[in-house]
């Protein structure tokens, strides 16, 4: 995607109808109002800077908010693209200020320090996120065969029509979840012994899928990151008949900026 | 389509495409530094829609999702097969990927708006979102 337009909005004099749409936080040297990255709309991502700290952003007609598949997706693809070239810190998907003034204001001069300090720590690093699914047949399974009870009742309910046996239906679900539960501690155990190491901070999300094995974001050091896939590969090998392991990234550090 | 797009090797590490549309919405969702509300012109109602969608994890639906999930494994007593057969059908037959379907409609009616022909103009060869999980490595 290129630019479509060669001539630039002057973010501090924009007519009413605009507004500034904010990607994220980077270090006043990025250069990349210099490139021919494009954001929502397909507009120029620019750079409102306040002593060391910018803001990336792109300008958006008012009256359209954000919301839109193509918008989460342009939204994540200009933090990447930050992130694959110096530290950024995300803000949150859809917001949009009236001004460049406001920018400066409400985003960089009241939290300089802190969002210098967050790039800082962000410099030299990736986020990626981990990812497991368990391989839902192999697990019931287990489950069934561990669990005499779970063994009755699902012979008791699973011929029965849909609705009937509630109480015993609402029991078996109950002892499922919370066996896979405790699979998920031990297999999400074995992966983080695996790869501590060689990360700088993680960052668990939920999942309530059957499948969910684990989700995490880790932080990793550039020159880790060998390291780090390497233990990721051969975890994935060891657990690959009952577990899929998934690694995204790298990333923008959306789970390392608080909140 | 695959969502592996570069297995080293033969590795069993997947490493899925970036910027699909489901992990998009899974990883960026509700993540970043706020601005206040005050302040800000928009920010989509968002937030709202993912705790809905977390709130389900101990309620009886998620145990009756749970028990619905095993009482349609196939296990030996029918067909005389065995763990390790059951567990190749999984690949074959998709059987059991519907659970969790609550929560990614949730997230689905976040962003499935306006633009869904839109989206499908400009990459037609794209599944729809909620057939991602099921693709096969």
């Amino acid at each position: 995607m290129t630019a479509t337009t060669t001539v630039e909005p002057d973010l501090d004099a924009l007519p009413e109808h605009l507004g500034i749409y904010v990607y994220g936080v980077v270090e006043t040297a990025s250069e990349v109002d210099r490139t021919d990255l494009v954001g929502l709309d397909d507009a120029r991502v620019l750079l409102v800077a306040s002593g060391d700290v910018a803001a990336a952003v792109g300008v958006v007609a008012l009256e359209r908010p954000p919301g839109r598949k193509r918008d989460l997706v342009a939204h994540s693809s200009v933090l990447d693209a930050l992130a694959a070239t110096g530290p950024v810190v995300p803000v949150q998907f859809g917001t949009v200020l009236l001004s460049a003034a406001d920018v400066r204001a409400e985003l960089l001069e009241s939290r300089e320090e802190d969002l210098l300090a967050m790039l800082g720590d962000l410099s030299g690093r990736q986020q990626f996120t981990v990812r497991g699914r368990y391989n839902e047949h192999a697990v019931l399974a287990e489950v069934v065969a561990e669990d005499p009870e779970v063994a009755v009742l699902r012979e008791r309910t699973r011929d029965l029509p849909e609705g009937a046996a509630h109480g015993d239906r609402v029991r078996l679900g109950e002892l499922v979840a919370h066996a896979l539960e405790a699979k998920r501690e031990q297999d999400a155990a074995v992966v983080m012994d695996a790869v501590l190491p060689h990360v700088v901070s993680c960052a668990p999300r939920d999942g309530a899928s059957v499948d969910h094995m684990m989700e995490v974001a880790f932080l990793v050091d550039e020159d880790r990151r060998d390291a780090f896939e390497e233990a990721l590969e051969a975890v994935a090998e060891a657990m690959h008949e009952r577990v899929r392991l998934q690694l995204l990234g790298p990333m923008a550090p959306y789970d390392f900026v608080g909140q | 389509m695959s969502v592996t797009s570069q297995r080293r090797g033969g590795g069993y590490l997947e490493r899925p495409a970036p910027s699909g549309l489901a992990d998009v919405v899974e990883v960026i969702l509700d993540k970043g530094i706020v601005i206040d509300a005050y302040v800000r012109v928009s920010l989509v109602g968002i937030e709202l829609l993912t705790i809905d969608a977390r709130i389900v994890i101990a309620s009886v639906d998620t145990y009756l999702r749970f028990a619905e999930a095993t009482n349609r494994l196939d296990l030996y007593e029918k067909g005389g097969k065995d763990l390790t057969e059951a567990v190749g059908d999984l690949q074959e037959s998709g059987a059991g990927r519907k659970v969790g379907g609550a929560i990614k409609g949730a997230k689905k009616a976040i962003t499935g708006g306006d633009d869904d022909e839109d989206e499908e103009s400009r990459r037609p060869a794209k599944r729809p979102a909620r057939s991602r999980r099921s693709s096969r490595e």
